[in-house]
C-alpha cells in the first residue's frame, strides 16, 4: 500500500513538475493525510494543523523544480519536517516568553529597575513610621485623601482637615529626618 | 480524517502557478545578457531592445504553461542564438553597417541560420502524428531570437534567415526521423 503510494505521488509530482495542472487536485488528495498523520505524531493539534497546511502550500509553491530523479514522498516529508522544526521553535519561544512574564509578576512594577523598587520600599517604610507619630485622626484624614474618598462632612471641612493633616506630616518628617 | 477546506486547496493551486511564473521569469531574464550583446550588431537599439522583449514575454508565458509549450523553448533559443550573433561578429570584424544594397549583413544572417537550422534539426522534438506543437514552438522560438539580430534594413534579414533555418533543419531531421 505504502508502496503504491509512493509511485503514485512520484508520477503525480513529475507532472506537476512538467506542468501539468491536471494533477494538482490528485497530488493533493494524497498529500494531505500523509502531511498530516506525520505532522501530528510530532505537534499537538493546532499547531500540527498549520504545519500542514504550511507544508503543502510550500509544495506547491516548489512542485515546478521538482527532480524526478528524488523521491516525492521522501522530499515532501522534508518540507514538512522543517515546518514541524519551526512550529517547535515557536512553541519554546512562546513557552519561554510565559516563564519570564511569570517572574517579572513577582515585582509590583515592573517598568522600575530593582533599584527603583528598593527605593520605593525604603521610602514607604519611613512613611510608615512618620504616619506613625501622628494622631489617630490625622491619619485616617491622610488615608481617605489618598484613596480619593471623603467623609460624610462639609467638603470645606474636609479640606481643612487634609491641609492641617498634611502640616503636621510635614513637620513630623522633618524632625524625624532632622531636616531645616 | 476529513480532507480540509478547499480554500487550502485554493491556495495550493495559487502557490503552485506564482511558483512556475516566478521561476519562468528568472529563466527568461537570465537571457537578456545573451540577448543585448545584439545591440552590438547594426539593427538599431529600439528595435533590438523590443523584439529582446518580445522574445523574452513569449518565453516566459510557454515555460510558465510547460508541457509541450515549454519543451521547445531551449532548443529554439539555442538554435536562434547563431543568426543572432553573426551579423555582430561580422559588424565587428571591421564591416561597416551601411544601407539599401549592402548584402553582407543579410548574408551574415542566411550562414546564421543555416548554422541554427542544423542545431535545430540536432536538438528539436522531433514532430509526431498528432504531437508537432514542441517542434513548432522551437521553430518559432528559434526565429524570433534570430531576428533579434537580424532586423535591419527591413524585414530581408529575418527573411533569409528564416530561410537558412529551414535550409539547415530538413536534413537532420530527416536523418532522425528515418
Amino acid at each position: 500500500m505504502k508502496g503504491r503510494l509512493d509511485t503514485d505521488l512520484q508520477k503525480m509530482m513529475v507532472r506537476l513538475a512538467d506542468g501539468d495542472r491536471s494533477a494538482l487536485h490528485p497530488t493533493f488528495e494524497m498529500l494531505w493525510p500523509l502531511l498530516r498523520r506525520f505532522t501530528a505524531r510530532h505537534l499537538p493539534h493546532a499547531e500540527a494543523e498549520d504545519a500542514t497546511q504550511e507544508s503543502l502550500v510550500k509544495i506547491f509553491r516548489q512542485a515546478g523544480r521538482f527532480d524526478p530523479a528524488r523521491s516525492a514522498a521522501a522530499w515532501a516529508l522534508g518540507i514538512a519536517g522543517f515546518e514541524i522544526r519551526t512550529a517547535r521553535r515557536r512553541i519554546l519561544r512562546r513557552r519561554e516568553d510565559y516563564e519570564a512574564e511569570k517572574s517579572l509578576a513577582a515585582f509590583p512594577d515592573s517598568a522600575k529597575n530593582p533599584e527603583e523598587i528598593l527605593l520605593d520600599r525604603d521610602l514607604e517604610e519611613t512613611l510608615l513610621e512618620v504616619l506613625g507619630e501622628l494622631r489617630p485622626q490625622d491619619v485616617e484624614t491622610l488615608r481617605l485623601y489618598a484613596r480619593g474618598e471623603r467623609p460624610t462632612i462639609a467638603a470645606a471641612t474636609f479640606r481643612k482637615r487634609v491641609e492641617r493633616a498634611l502640616g503636621r506630616l510635614r513637620s513630623a518628617w522633618s524632625s524625624t529626618h532632622e531636616l531645616p | 480524517m476529513s480532507f480540509p477546506e478547499t480554500g487550502l486547496e485554493a491556495r495550493a493551486w495559487r502557490a503552485y502557478e506564482k511558483g512556475r511564473l516566478v521561476r519562468a521569469l528568472a529563466q527568461s531574464l537570465s537571457l537578456a545578457p545573451l540577448l543585448a550583446v545584439a545591440l552590438a550588431g547594426c539593427s538599431p537599439t529600439y528595435v533590438v531592445i523590443s523584439s529582446a522583449a518580445l522574445l523574452l514575454a513569449a518565453v516566459t508565458v510557454l515555460r510558465w504553461r510547460g508541457e509541450d509549450w515549454g519543451r521547445g523553448v531551449v532548443p529554439g533559443i539555442t538554435a536562434g542564438l547563431l543568426p543572432l550573433l553573426f551579423p555582430v561578429f561580422a559588424r565587428c570584424g571591421g564591416h561597416l553597417c551601411g544601407a539599401g544594397a549592402c548584402l553582407f549583413f543579410p548574408a551574415a544572417c542566411a550562414v546564421g541560420g543555416l548554422a541554427g537550422g542544423a542545431l535545430l534539426g540536432a536538438l528539436a522534438p522531433l514532430p509526431r502524428a498528432g504531437h508537432t506543437l514542441p517542434f513548432v514552438i522551437a521553430c518559432t522560438v528559434a526565429a524570433m531570437t534570430g531576428a533579434v539580430g537580424c532586423l535591419f534594413y527591413g524585414l530581408i534579414g529575418p527573411v533569409v534567415m528564416a530561410a537558412g533555418l529551414a535550409v539547415g533543419a530538413v536534413p537532420l531531421m530527416a536523418v532522425r526521423k528515418a
